[in-house]
């Protein structure tokens, strides 16, 4: 069997989640028997301009520059996994978009603003189709796996659609909540395998929320354990502010 | 012997002199006021009295995840079917806990019979521990009837300050008896105090919620339609945490999983539950049981209807752990309490 052709590409993020191939060790190995790697900008210097089969996106779309290049990039290959928070839901990007963009703009590029365009924050899937999802900030690197293999098989890979507790609870965690800290696992998809809380740290929510999760619900659990609704706000726009977006997008 | 006396100075012989032989697993602290059964290599770590553990010894009979079989795809559809297990002894499990065994022993022999599951009971000794007094606010094991020994152990130990009382149930009880060589014969004294302590337990223990046990299956029976599931659904937060910590919840799913070389595979199952959003979604994108208040509507039927039709048993054992941690308050009193009053 011929070796898919897979290439790396990112737009606005911080490159860590490609990083994490880098830092796959051993196990990187196993997956370079299975693919050939043709640009990775992060790692090697060669380019690739043909099509390729299995195109990983990092990074989230911010300028009309980015929609016309995810557009060609679509174009050139089989199967697009967008890949990281950013790519998928917008992630910390997203936080732009609770403000005015000429004053965003104004705050990072100063008096000459106006020759550095921007648009709102948008996930991939906003702009081209995605076949393949892999949450995270950074990705989990056994899902990464998981995904990689579904995608090599032609297989769907379903992201779980419960919440981090789920899996949190199978490892026995003791609960955020018990040890007083607020934690965003109740409302946060799974498929980290509770990563972050089983190394001590808390849910910051980066793999985006539920399909469907209990707005009002939610007030009974601050209510309970005595924090204020802008404490939760702010931890939820921390990645989840495109979801906004995405809401006003389905009314239109 | 149906009796034994273990003096407490003697416990840390019993634990290590079982640990040198077999895996032994027991009640350990977590901190925050939270435990979980964990390996030990003597008593030390062992906490006598705590509240019901994050997860019930459930965990040691169906592992969160558990392989089933192995395959291989470039012969064909070879594979060959697995049971990961190993001999251990559970020490500790209050008489709620055993009742969850009994609930999962019932189950998992129905035909078709779960051989992983039947399989790995018979290689855990079960030692249970007494209940003098309440654990908490949240337990309802009088309501279900479960705070007395009820069978389901191979030991189960009281403890009567400097010693304890211990009920040899089966053969395999006899053998780790005979084995640890630490246990000496109860007298008629020790067996008087066993009694009163017994007597002043049915003083403390009450039913928690104003209703009799028989009366729980009719009250679910014509609460189909109920105005509480209205209630319920408003507040859930659909996180699962009630089943996953339920010591009779016995849902699973069942996942194909290649390996990086895309020939060898394993299939594997894997704790799921009724609260989660796609639990009851079929093809076409619809689900069974869309509202969060139905789903837990769902999960109450399990415990204290359908399994009456079933088994003639209830499945809920009044270890109150739903209750303990729900993110949302939802507290399984309050809700045979609101059934009650609306009915009344």
């Amino acid at each position: 069997m011929k070796k898919p052709k897979v290439a790396f590409f990112d737009f606005a993020c911080c490159e860590g989640c490609q990083l994490q191939i880098a830092n796959m060790g051993e196990l990187l190995l196993d997956v370079l028997h299975l693919i050939e790697v043709v640009e990775f900008r992060e790692v090697m210097s060669e380019k690739w301009d043909k099509d390729f089969d299995i195109a990983i996106v990092e990074g989230s779309i911010t300028t009309e520059h980015a929609v016309e290049r995810i557009k060609k990039l679509r174009e050139r290959c089989k199967v697009l996994i967008a890949y990281g928070a950013c790519a998928t839901i917008g992630g910390i990007n997203g936080m732009k978009n609770n403000f005015d963009l000429d004053k965003i703009r104004q705050t990072v590029y100063g008096k000459d603003y106006k020759y550095f365009a921007t648009i709102k924050t948008q996930p991939l899937d906003a702009i081209v189709k995605v076949d393949y999802y892999i949450n995270g900030c950074p990705v989990y690197i056994p899902e990464v796996v998981k995904v990689l293999k579904a995608a090599l098989a032609g297989l769907p890979y379903a992201v779980p659609d419960y919440s981090v507790c789920v899996e949190c609870k199978l490892a026995e965690n003791v609960c955020m909540y018990e040890k007083g800290v607020t934690c965003m696992g109740p409302i946060t998809r799974a498929g980290c395998n509770s990563w972050c809380i089983n190394n001590g740290n808390l849910c910051y929510g980066c793999r985006g929320m539920v399909s469907n999760p209990n707005q009002n619900g939610a007030k009974d659990v601050m209510e309970k354990y005595h924090i204020s609704v802008d404490a939760i706000k702010n931890k939820m726009d921390m990645y989840n502010t495109c979801r906004e977006l995405k809401d006003e997008q389905k009314k239109r | 012997m149906q009796y034994a006396l273990l003096k407490k100075d003697h416990l840390n012989d019993f634990i290590s002199k079982l640990a040198q032989e077999q895996k032994v697993v027991a009640p350990v602290s977590r901190g925050f006021g939270q435990f979980s059964f964990e390996e030990v290599a003597d008593a030390s770590r062992i906490i006598l009295k705590h509240i019901p553990t994050i997860l019930p010894p459930k965990k040691y009979f169906m592992p969160q995840e558990e392989t089933l079989l192995e395959y291989n795809l470039s012969e064909g559809q070879s594979m060959e079917a697995v049971v990961e297990c190993q001999k251990m002894v559970l020490f500790g499990v209050h008489t709620c806990d055993l009742a969850g065994i009994q609930c999962l022993n019932i189950a998992f022999s129905e035909r078709p019979k779960d051989f992983n599951y039947l399989i790995r009971k018979n290689k855990i000794a079960i030692v249970g521990l007494e209940c003098n007094d309440y654990c908490d606010e949240y337990a309802s094991c009088s309501l279900m009837d479960n705070h007395f020994p009820n069978g389901g152990y191979d030991l189960f130990f009281t403890d009567l300050g400097d010693f304890f009382i211990v009920h040899v149930n089966t053969q395999l009880g006899d053998e780790l008896i005979e084995k640890t060589k630490v246990f000496e014969r109860a007298d008629k004294s020790h067996m008087d105090t066993l009694a009163k302590m017994r007597e002043k337990k049915r003083g403390i223990f009450k039913n928690e919620v104003d209703i009799d046990h028989q009366e729980l299956e009719p009250l679910f029976k014509k609460s189909q339609n109920s105005k509480v599931w209205d209630e319920l659904n408003k507040r859930c937060v659909a996180c699962a945490n009630c089943t996953n910590v339920c010591p009779s919840c016995y849902c699973f799913d069942v996942t194909d999983e290649l390996q990086l070389d895309l020939k060898h595979g394993k299939r594997y199952r894997r704790w799921d539950s009724c609260q989660n959003e796609g639990f009851a979604k079929v093809s076409g994108g619809e689900s069974f049981r869309e509202k969060r208040g139905e789903r837990q509507k769902h999960r109450y039927y399990r415990k204290f209807l359908y399994p009456m039709a079933k088994f003639a048993r209830f499945f809920c054992t009044g270890c109150g752990r739903c209750s303990r941690t729900c993110m949302a308050k939802i507290n399984l009193k309050e809700t045979i309490r609101s059934l009650i009053t609306e009915k009344a």
